[in-house]
């Protein structure tokens, strides 16, 4: 009888003590993420840092999913940022951009497909299936039917891809859609025929072939000098201006030099 | 005096010759033949395949390594997060289940036999679970996604800033897991229970024990045999689920806590399991490392070949076992 | 106090009555799963009615279309066609189903009845392993192996060319789809089907051999007929994880919402397909927008409609079946 009260008052005391801890204990906020696949690398190697620098701050839950899903997310609350791959459009009121840095889009083909340059014109007329066959582009190294690779609705890539690299107009509708840029470049990796658009660090990687777009070659150099006309950015989004560990985490990346030297080693720092 | 005993052609003896068959009969013998040889082919590819690729790229570094965000495959790591997800997963399911199937069990063979009333609730009870044997992996995901994001769930995963609740975690993911192994488990325990002679619960009885004494002290304990079969194969379903993995456990690359409570923040945290690791480094995830996936598709076949083994073993040890192979305990 | 209660042994009634509550928790979560996503799927019903069923949409615009309009959904926004998706499923399944009975059947006589003893020993444990290997890794199989081999070896570029207008050959699609659904399902039906073939008395056989039959044929008109049930219950099992089987089909089947019909010729079954289960995995992270959330829902109640009516279906099938009484 005295030992059975006993425990059950040793477990209740227990029992609220566990629960007020956490109160009392440390005030790591959590910032969950959700959104581009294109900013992925470079928003979880920024976090892993900015983790170890800051330990016990701030902590990260990121997922993917494409620009669209993100931005949706934000909207309804179920993400502290969203990972933008492209302009802020309309429909984007009351959501902060914040820019972290700047990206290229590279049209690219298999590796085994040594063409060096595409005009425009080619681009668009590739891309939107009216030249349908490597016989009708010069310089291709390719044959047999062009295998045109694209993202699917939610993506910024390929919003970005469209403004800026096909004069606004659609991609054609019989091409394969890849979810994320991962699958878009496995894709392309093992189709010698296909050709695709990819953001620079992924057509950096040495598997594929990267090519010049209006004699302009793709890379983060000559996106930060400016020749190059694909370039885009990468935004963290929040609903309203950031607070609590969210703006402490965007400040320090547009701040610190160590997050600079992330961000320069594979993309376009900001300004 | 005739002593010429002629053997009737029957099973593995002298049989008749094919050249005296009908022709319906030699095309099927030849369909047979075909469909065996083919049989043994593939399972022979496929189990050496993975076998071969699992010997090329599976190094005892990547079993306990964690997995790292890296820009290149050479720093990523190892999978031994995924590899505790996924046990972390089994026993939470199995937890879950083992109440859910030896109740069930026991109450349909021991309390639903008498009168007309027990007799369909048990028929019921079984409908029940059969019906949760049939149902596909990935609407037992999604049913398991509309329950934890009800706000009344948010302390078993979280609750973001705008009022959302997450809903996966490994709480939510192992107890959808754990309906993955009640079938199993309830039918090899009911066929163990049912297979119990009559005469060992009337001596109990006879004896003065109640019957839920009598199930506690003599039935339990003598199919444990079947239990474990059961839940062997449980587990056996858990560790090779992908679906209710990718859509309930949050496709963090690590193991992340939820919160400060020792135990509890794990069950609310975020993971990953062999099976979704493969997923995702095979060409049809991000990885581009298909060397880390079939190191990891290697151990994920190792385990479901130990398992296999251990109810082939069970089986053997108590040949009373009926019916139950490594598939069939359900229907 | 309460906790001297429990620990005494329990009355019989009290023990009956927990064990009974905990035996219908079960069934409590199965009307739980029913009622949720029914609840999760009428959207769909209230904007479309059944038309949701038919085709003559665009699925990936009106899945574009649902993206879009995650915030303030309207009525238009919830448009929904998803023939393409059921009739992928139907294919995929009707596919595998036929096939894996055809060569489980023969393979399983094969096994029992004509294979020297040794090479039956061997088998019957592989095949069991390959019952429970996990669907992960067939797909993993498939897209490493089988479709590069489709793409860059069988299909030509004739074919590409002729369907260029509509959709992309790449390999994925229903041929390597069909293939591994096949061999994913078959192994069990061979288990089941082996098991049931052993237990069939031999008395049985022998009495017709007796008669005059040959061998094979004592088995086709014996032994077989015995085992229709078991037969049955292997194909609705295999039918069941056909129709669920999402990750690898999601793996090679090519990702593209596109209805293969055999009215293009032969290389209808080079072309890529969806099916309701891998459309829940391909749209499983939109399900923040609220008709997407509600698409996805109705596909898990198409699956799961489907499953219950395969159990109550196989049930049926075989009550005349029980007089053999051989399982």
């Amino acid at each position: 009888m005295h030992r059975i009260r006993r425990l059950s008052v040793a477990f209740a005391v227990a029992g609220v003590a566990g629960v007020a801890a956490p109160a009392l204990a440390s005030a790591t906020s959590l910032v969950t993420i959700s959104g581009a696949t294109s900013s992925y690398p470079l928003v979880a190697l920024l976090a892993a840092k900015y983790t170890k620098l800051h330990p016990h701050k701030v902590r990260f839950k990121i997922a993917q999913g494409g620009t669209t899903v993100g931005l949706n997310d934000v909207k309804d609350g179920s993400v502290t940022i969203a990972d933008v791959a492209q302009e802020p459009t309309s429909a984007d009121a009351g959501l902060d951009f914040y820019p972290i840095a700047k990206y290229a889009i590279c049209v690219v083909t298999n590796k085994s497909n040594t063409i060096s340059n595409l005009t425009q014109a080619q681009v668009t007329a590739i891309f939107t299936g009216k030249d349908t066959s490597w016989s009708q582009i010069p310089g291709a190294t390719a044959s047999g039917p062009i295998e045109v690779f694209t993202r699917t609705s939610v993506a910024g890539v390929l919003t970005s891809f469209k403004s800026l690299l096909l004069e606004g107009k659609s991609v054609v509708k019989s091409a394969t859609e890849e979810a994320t840029e991962g699958q878009l470049r496995q894709a392309l990796e093992s189709a010698p025929s296909g050709i695709g658009f990819l953001s620079n660090y992924q057509a950096d990687k040495g598997t594929l072939n990267p090519v010049e777009f209006n004699g302009v070659a793709c890379n983060k150099d000559t996106a930060a000098s400016g020749q190059y006309a694909g370039v885009s950015v990468f935004f963290e989004v929040t609903k309203g201006p950031a607070t609590g560990g969210a703006a402490k985490f965007i400040d320090w990346v547009d701040k610190s030099g160590a997050a600079k030297k992330i961000i320069a080693s594979q993309w376009v720092p900001i300004g | 005096m005739s002593a010429v005993a002629t053997q009737a052609p029957s099973g593995r003896g002298r049989r008749s010759s094919p050249m005296t068959w009908r022709w319906s009969d030699r095309l099927v013998l030849v369909a047979a033949w075909s469909a065996g040889i083919l049989l043994c082919l593939i399972a022979g590819a496929i189990v050496l395949y993975m076998g071969y690729r699992g010997v090329q790229y599976l190094r005892p570094a990547l079993i306990f390594s964690r997995p790292q965000p890296s820009t290149s495959q050479a720093g990523s790591g190892g999978f031994l997060d995924p590899l505790l997800g996924t046990i972390l997963l089994t026993v939470i399911g199995v937890l879950v289940a083992l109440p859910l199937a030896l109740a069930s069990a026991v109450w349909v063979v021991e309390y639903g036999q008498g009168g007309r009333g027990r007799q369909t609730l048990a028929r019921v009870v079984e409908s029940t679970i059969e019906i949760v044997a049939g149902t596909p992996d990935i609407v037992i995901a999604i049913f398991g996604l509309a329950i934890f994001q009800l706000s009344l769930l948010a302390p078993f995963s979280f609750r973001a800033e705008g009022g959302g609740v997450f809903g996966r975690s490994f709480i939510a993911a192992g107890a959808m897991m754990s309906l993955l192994a009640l079938p199993p488990l309830y039918a090899a325990t009911r066929d163990g229970l049912q297979a119990v002679p009559g005469h060992m619960r009337e001596a109990a009885f006879a004896l003065g024990k109640t019957r839920i004494t009598t199930i506690r002290r003599v039935l339990i304990p003598r199919v444990r045999s079947n239990i474990a079969t059961g839940t062997t194969l449980g587990i056996s379903r858990i560790i090779g689920s992908t679906a209710i993995v990718l859509i309930l456990l949050g496709s963090t690359l690590r193991i992340e806590t939820q919160g400060s409570l020792p135990v509890v923040n794990l069950l609310r945290g975020t993971g990953s399991s062999l099976t979704s690791y493969v997923y995702e480094n095979s060409p049809a995830g991000e990885g581009a490392a298909p060397q880390k996936a079939y190191a990891a598709a290697f151990v994920l076949l190792i385990f479901v070949l130990a398992l296999n083994v251990i109810v082939d073993r069970i089986g053997r040890a108590h040949a009373s076992a009926s019916g139950l192979t490594a598939v069939g305990a359900v229907v | 106090m309460a906790l001297e209660r429990l620990r005494k042994p329990w009355p019989d009634h009290r023990a009956e009555r927990t064990l009974g509550a905990v035996s219908l928790l079960v069934g409590v979560a199965v009307l739980a799963m029913i009622g949720f996503v029914l609840a999760g799927a009428w959207p769909i019903f209230q904007h479309n009615g059944l038309r949701w069923l038919l085709g003559g949409g665009d699925f990936e615009s009106e899945v574009a279309r649902m993206n879009a309009a995650a915030v303030h959904p309207s009525a238009a926004d919830y448009q929904l066609r998803a023939w393409p998706l059921i009739y992928g499923t139907l294919l995929t399944t009707a596919i595998a189903v036929v096939l894996g009975i055809l060569i489980a059947v023969l393979a399983s006589v094969f096994i029992v009845e004509l294979a020297p003893v040794r090479v039956s020993k061997v088998v019957i444990p592989v095949v069991r392993l390959l019952a429970s290997v996990p669907s992960v890794i067939y797909g993993l199989i498939g897209i490493l192996v089988l479709v590069p081999f489709i793409g860059n070896h069988l299909i030509t570029e004739h074919e590409k060319r002729s369907v260029q207008n509509v959709v992309q050959l790449t390999g994925a699609g229903l041929l390597p789809t069909a293939m591994v659904l096949t061999i994913m399902i078959t192994p069990i039906m061979i288990a089941l089907i082996c098991e049931a073939l052993s237990a069939v008395p031999s008395a049985w056989r022998e009495g017709a051999v007796a008669l005059g039959l040959n061998p094979l044929r004592a088995v086709r008109a014996v032994t077989l007929r015995a085992i229709r049930p078991a037969i049955v219950a292997a194909a609705v099992l295999a039918t069941a994880r056909a129709l669920g089987e999402a990750v690898m089909i999601q793996m090679i089947s090519g990702g593209k919402t596109f209805a293969p019909y055999p009215s293009s010729g032969w290389v209808f079954i080079f072309e890529p397909l969806r099916t309701l289960a891998s459309g829940i995995l391909d749209y499983r992270e939109g399900v923040g927008s609220p008709p997407l959330k509600a698409a996805v829902y109705s596909f898990a109640l198409l699956l799961l409609f489907s499953a219950l009516a395969l159990s109550v279906g196989g049930y049926m099938v075989k009550l005349p079946l029980r007089k053999y009484q051989t399982r």
